[in-house]
């Protein structure tokens, strides 16, 4: 029973590192202020998967599911959470404390396309917002950009040819 | 020539709007199956079906002049309408129609011609003492000649296609570094959209509205414009939302600029219906941007406010027949408001995002009219544009139009892709927008976040994260956590726990 724990609280930690604690046993109760209103989940066939909340269908789809990392899209918007218990959240605390922030950057295709043009070479220097390649795809030419300021360290993108969704094409030094 | 029988040389909503139009008028239409889209809805909409679905060429048949032709010679069609995009504003399209006796529901050659090419649409423009930006004589050869250009009339320019319109090949330059990247694309997307890598240069006017005037005219020369639309709202230069009237134009300025759309249009002697476009700035000087020579996406915004149906008019120009009402016979009355609901993710730039829809409800109040091709199981494909439905609601005045926009976009409901509603969710809750407070920079601009989203959505969605890692983490009957066993999980097995919970 040594890997077996207690858990008494559960955090849904965002992307942009806001914090949503629920208490375990989960129930479908959410307290706000002083009441508390019922979540529910539910499918039918006319609206697919929905949460009911406050009298109202939000659309619900799991975009994918990897260990305790979750991608929602709730109401059109897509949303990223990791889970943590109380005890993986102290570790990734002092983990953090000791590791600093994110020093790498992997910038990828947001969609399928042919690669029109690569813009950026490996060692350049490139602010945020600066164009990195030209993606072509659905009748547009779209600029990819630069999400940070850095170093170019790698360029995977090579002048026509076609990319899929999530395909690595350059790889930046944050700095 | 009486029309009889049309084929419709188009797919999606506009094709289902032609020949809703068709039938009421008792004429027939022709659809044409291809086979990327075999089970698409238009199809449903048509008299007749050419199946072209065995058709192996690498070109859309919807850009293949030889194969339409042939398509309605045999059908017996003795009309065609384009639609908009593919070979709408082709003249050498329009003039193998006329060639071979079928009427071509659009103006003439001559008119597509030379509004299509921006140079002696810009000469023809000066001629007629329409105002316009200041720019290159013709055509710029290279990005040399683009520099010098550029540095006489002053940065920052934009560059844009010859032949171009939709915003592709169009490329803001603000300093002279910039030049040769931008010239290069720029002329490149030409190519590879109009077949002309052709660009020239003109001003580029910093934060404009873009206003522009619908225009009718008949083949016995009387012109006449239904009021303007309001299309600031775009990103990469593509339109998001149009509205109809514009609330930056009074009564005379109105008259003013229908009076100079209405000029350009008689300057190539034009009929069936078209749409002239202009700059606004914020001194309310206005500047002619281009003519385009075809039905467009937001044309429905101007049937509401005016009453007119503009496919039926285009119909009826094409026929012969003279317009039946006169410019004081127009009047304009209400407000409409058009979203354009894109397969579209706002969270990553408006990227396209293709897929199958899943489910898709529309809202049926009075006040709503959608306009779509697409329904449950049809798939957004990668082939031709991002669009799943135009949204288009009215109000007796703007407040009430952006009002029941707001509750008509809570009950749309479309699931198997990223949309653009949560944008316009946001839209229609931005105090600028509400206050007519905006140009076309207004996007890239003015704001810092492009969804919507309501107080506790977020936390709803942690929520869900969250009972998905407990079921799958921890033990139906006890509270223990079994670390170190992160599996994967597909979603299909969730939905289907689910559908028990």
């Amino acid at each position: 029973m040594n890997d077996k724990l207690q858990i008494k609280k559960l955090y849904a930690l965002s992307s942009e590192n806001r914090k949503f604690s629920f208490s375990v046993p989960l129930n479908n109760k959410i307290r706000i202020g002083k009441r508390e209103y019922i979540v529910q989940l539910k499918s039918d066939d006319k609206f697919g998967t929905y949460i009911l909340w406050k009298n109202r269908k939000y659309p619900v789809e799991i975009v994918r599911s990897r260990q305790n990392k979750y991608e929602i899209l709730f109401n059109d918007i897509s949303y990223t959470f990791t889970v943590e218990t109380p005890f993986s959240l102290q570790r990734m605390k002092v983990l953090n404390s000791k590791k600093g922030k994110v020093e790498q950057e992997l910038v990828r295709a947001p969609m399928p396309g042919r690669l029109i043009d690569v813009l950026v070479r490996e060692g350049s220097t490139i602010m945020r917002g600066e164009a990195l390649v030209i993606l072509e795809a659905m009748k547009m030419q779209n600029e990819i950009q630069s999400p940070v300021n850095g170093k170019i360290i790698k360029v995977h993108a090579k002048t026509n040819t076609n990319v899929m969704k999530d395909d690595v094409l350059v790889e930046i030094k944050v700095e | 020539m009486k029309i009889r029988k049309i084929l419709i040389a188009n797919r999606g909503e506009i094709a289902i709007r032609i020949m809703k139009t068709a039938r009421r008028m008792k004429i027939r239409t022709v659809a044409v199956k291809t086979a990327v889209e075999p089970l698409a809805m238009y199809l449903s909409f048509a008299d007749e079906i050419f199946d072209n679905s065995e058709d192996t060429s690498e070109i859309p048949v919807f850009l293949d002049i030889e194969k339409l032709i042939a398509i309605a010679l045999e059908t017996g069609a003795n009309a065609l309408h384009p639609g908009y995009g593919f070979l709408a504003e082709n003249a050498y399209f329009a003039q193998k129609c006329i060639d071979n006796r079928i009427t071509f529901i659009g103006p003439s050659p001559d008119a597509i011609y030379k509004m299509g090419n921006k140079t002696i649409a810009r000469k023809l423009a000066l001629q007629n003492g329409i105002p316009m930006a200041m720019g290159s004589e013709g055509n710029i050869a290279n990005e040399e000649e683009a520099v010098a250009i550029a540095s006489k009339i002053g940065y920052p320019v934009i560059i844009k296609a010859a032949s171009g319109g939709g915003g592709r090949g169009m490329r803001i330059v603000r300093k002279a570094e910039e030049m040769e990247k931008m010239f290069f694309i720029a002329s490149k997307e030409a190519e590879k959209a109009f077949k002309d890598p052709s660009v020239f240069i003109e001003k580029y006017i910093e934060n404009p509205k873009h206003i522009e005037f619908q225009i009718l005219g008949d083949a016995k020369g009387n012109i006449i414009h239904l009021g303007e639309r309001e299309c600031s709202i775009q990103r990469k230069h593509q339109k998001l939302l149009e509205e109809a009237p514009s609330c930056a134009l009074d009564e005379g300025l109105r008259k003013k600029m229908g009076k100079m759309a209405v000029l350009i249009a008689k300057a190539v002697n034009y009929h069936s219906a078209g749409t002239v476009e202009f700059l606004l700035d914020s001194e309310k000087n206005f500047y002619f941007m281009e003519m385009n020579t075809r039905i467009q996406v937001e044309h429905p915004v101007t049937e509401i406010v005016t009453g007119i149906d503009l496919i039926e008019q285009q119909i009826r120009i094409a026929g012969g027949e003279e317009l039946k009402f006169g410019q004081d016979d127009v009047k304009i009355s209400g407000w409409a408001i058009e979203c354009r609901i894109n397969a579209e993710d706002v969270q990553a730039g408006f990227a396209p995002d293709p897929g199958k829809i899943e489910k898709l409800s529309m809202p049926d109040d009075p006040y709503v009219r959608v306009d779509t091709g697409i329904r449950e199981g049809s798939a957004i494909v990668a082939n031709y544009d991002s669009m799943i439905a135009k949204l288009i609601v009215s109000g007796k005045d703007r407040r009430e139009a952006i009002t029941n926009c707001k509750m008509a976009l809570d009950k749309v409901w479309i699931k198997g892709t990223k949309t653009t509603l949560p944008f316009f969710r946001l839209l229609v809750r931005n105090q600028d927008f509400q206050d007519g407070n905006f140009t076309t920079a207004f996007i890239e601009k003015d704001l810092d976040k492009y969804y919507y989203n309501s107080e506790y959505e977020e936390m709803l969605a942690a929520w869900l994260a969250t009972k998905l890692f407990v079921e799958e983490n921890l033990q139906e009957d006890s509270i223990n956590l079994d670390f170190g066993n992160g599996k994967e999980m597909s979603p299909w097995l969730f939905n289907k726990r689910m559908n028990q919970f």
